[in-house]
């Protein structure tokens, strides 16, 4: 008998990838705007597979942040470039033929070793929902992880100025 | 629950941490001063000075941290395997500092930037990415440093804006990057999904049994997918030789040996300690499913498409790239030697390779600089043109072919002789190594057509023209080929301190 958060799981989970999809693939439009609105979708569902994981402050942060904030300065670029609606791409058909071939290869021995597996019964830990488990764990536990990530960040930002800054000669 | 292991008694300070991660530290905080001092002071000055004060920072950084490893020697395992301080390692460490340092120093001349407080900085950085590469057991700071190596990688090519090939690289680069790092976050959630944990130590001991669970499999062939692509093992290949070719001359080089370097490194340490009791077996007649058998398939066909391809290049960083490739595959048959003094042969060899590489892309950028290409027959008579140059390249060149005083065949003929060494988790291979065998006689045909267009075709013009290249990069380009012929010459003295190392761990 299938339960509740089962059935939002894979509601969620067949959302984010239908938005995630038509973010890229989109029949219907090939507006950039259009496909900036499904990735809000994406990260809609996104969060709601966090609620159903119990962390709750990863769901509101990537509300928040991803398809508040983030999301907003990508209208913004968008809009401000004002990006005319994409051409569509002729796609070869043998292109297509094959990619479909091992797309559905990897699909059925994903399956095939997902059914055949013994998954550990031993649920993986859950970060139960308040932040102060997850402050903890990132001053502690994970305290260089979280020190690389800035770094990480800091060459995100130098190198998307340098690409993007015109040289003046 | 790490916080509870915490609690459990393994308290660490930020102190401590502080104290193991200084080299790192260090290093990351000379690209900050190298950022600030080129906005702040040196935006007046002249390119050529703002490259050198910059390049002299860097150097200062990297010496530093070399000082600081050498000077005290730590040993500790902080937070249960995700930051690792060994004499290994270290030693692993002061070489990706050494490749650095010589990268900054063949940049020095270089004029496709003018952003030179950034070039550096992001050298830097990559560096300090790819130390915590190589002192960690714990598969999310593995991923989080790739990545923090491959951004860096991809500004670095992507940093000659006044080259369309350059951008296309990059875009590729990318592209092919973010895919594969897809396909091993992946690979490594499956792994925590299978034992929940993110240790690597952890996860080996999940592992029960002969009979491989099959989502282990499949964990096992998604992390090997985005692991070679960090080594550019075929056929994850595709996008090293556009990289390569479109990438600055430098830039290239620092990919093609320090990022080779410390991928091989992580690559071994999570086959050998994640996969631990997964090696299958690869032999000729007793196949069994693990990981021994795909990386030696992976050795197999890199070395075939690698030597190949490399027969038919008319560019010769296209071809140092299908070599690379080739490289790729040696090395991959060195990591089937792991354990006991395998190892020590892969990184002899894998540091030896980033010397040489490095040495050969510094000649490449010279040539190109007085040329303007990068094609055999920008070569021709290189060797009237600058006969000191065209020696080191003479060195470099046979080195990568593995012909006896180099490095090269050191390290080919230990490693070798590592696989076949009984109780290696390699040990049936001997196919494998025979076709390696026969594919380096193969690759002698293009690395002397290299030499052939340097010292017996003629130069094209009059011929009487003497170009002299920068004193910094003949001295730096002479130090690195006087480096490969030392360590053929006595290779006992890096083998010694690598297993040395090895030893207490």
């Amino acid at each position: 008998m299938a339960q509740l958060p089962d059935i939002l799981f894979y509601v969620f989970a067949f959302l984010t990838l239908a938005c995630g999809f038509l973010v890229v693939l989109n029949p219907f439009s090939t507006n950039p705007v259009t496909s900036a609105m499904f990735l809000v979708l994406t990260i809609g569902s996104l969060a709601g597979l966090f609620v159903l994981l119990h962390a709750f402050f990863l769901a509101a942060v990537q509300i928040l942040v991803y398809a508040g904030a983030v999301m907003v300065l990508f209208l913004f670029v968008i809009m401000l470039l004002d990006l005319p609606a994409e051409e569509r791409r002729k796609v070869k058909k043998a292109g297509l033929v094959l990619g479909l071939i091992s797309v559905g290869a990897i699909l059925t021995i994903m399956l095939q070793s997902l059914l055949q597996s013994s998954f550990s019964s031993e649920a993986a830990p859950t970060l139960e929902g308040s932040t102060i488990p997850l402050g903890r764990l990132l001053f502690t536990q994970y305290l260089l992880p979280f020190e690389i990530i800035s770094v990480l960040l800091l060459v995100a930002m130098v190198g998307v100025i340098l690409l993007s800054k015109k040289d003046l000669k | 629950m790490g916080y509870e292991r915490e609690a459990g008694g393994r308290g660490m300070s930020y102190l401590e941490l502080l104290n193991l991660a200084a080299p790192e530290a260090i290093i990351a905080l000379a690209a900050l001063a190298v950022l600030a001092a080129d906005m702040f002071a040196l935006r007046e000055l002249e390119l050529h000075f703002r490259l050198a004060i910059s390049a002299m920072i860097s150097c200062v950084g990297c010496v530093a941290a070399i000082g600081w490893m050498l000077a005290l020697p730590e040993h500790g395992n902080v937070m249960g395997g995700i930051f690792i301080v060994d004499p290994l390692g270290q030693l692993v460490k002061i070489g990706l500092l050494v490749l650095t340092l010589f990268t900054i120093l063949i940049s020095l001349e270089s004029n496709f930037t003018v952003h030179a407080g950034e070039y550096f900085a992001l050298v830097l950085l990559a560096t300090a990415g790819m130390m915590f590469l190589v002192s960690t057991a714990d598969v999310l700071m593995i991923f989080i440093s790739l990545e923090l190596t491959s951004l860096s990688l991809y500004m670095l090519t992507a940093f000659d804006k006044r080259d369309v090939q350059s951008a296309e690289a990059a875009l590729k680069y990318f592209l092919f990057g973010s895919m594969s790092a897809a396909f091993t976050l992946f690979g490594l959630s499956l792994l925590y999904g299978l034992s929940g944990s993110t240790s690597l130590e952890q996860i080996a001991a999940s592992i029960r049994g002969p009979r491989l669970d099959p989502l282990l499999v499949l964990a096992l062939v998604m992390t090997v997918i985005g692991l070679g692509f960090k080594v550019a093992a075929a056929p994850f290949h595709l996008w090293a030789p556009d990289v390569y070719q479109g990438a600055p001359a430098p830039s290239a080089a620092f990919i093609a040996s320090g990022s080779k370097v410390a991928g091989f490194f992580v690559l071994a340490r999570v086959m050998a300690t994640g996969f631990k009791g997964a090696e299958g077996s690869g032999a000729w007649h007793g196949y069994l499913p693990g990981w021994v058998p795909l990386l030696a398939v992976l050795a197999g066909l890199s070395m075939v498409v690698g030597n190949f391809a490399a027969l038919v290049q008319t560019s010769v960083r296209r071809l140092l790239a299908y070599s690379a490739i080739a490289h790729a595959g040696y090395m991959l048959i060195g990591v089937l030697a792991y354990g006991g003094s395998g190892l020590a042969s892969l990184l002899y060899y894998s540091l030896t390779y980033g010397l040489t590489t490095l040495g050969a892309f510094g000649v490449v950028a010279v040539v190109q600089q007085q040329t303007g290409g990068d094609r055999l027959s920008d070569f021709a008579g290189l060797s009237r043109r600058s006969p000191g140059l065209a020696i080191c390249m003479m060195i470099f060149i046979l080195s990568l072919a593995g012909i006896p005083p180099l490095a090269g065949f050191v390290g080919k003929f230990y490693m070798f002789s590592e696989v076949l060494r009984p109780g290696s988790p390699g040990m049936g291979l001997l196919w494998l190594v025979v076709l390696a065998i026969a594919l380096s006689a193969v690759s002698l045909y293009y690395y002397l057509q290299v030499l052939k267009q340097i010292f017996v075709a003629p130069s094209p013009g009059a011929g009487t023209w003497v170009s002299v290249a920068p004193v910094t990069q003949q001295v730096v380009l002479g130090a690195l080929a006087l480096a490969v012929l030392l360590l053929g010459c006595f290779p006992g003295w890096l083998v010694q301190r690598l297993a040395g190392a090895m030893a207490p761990g």
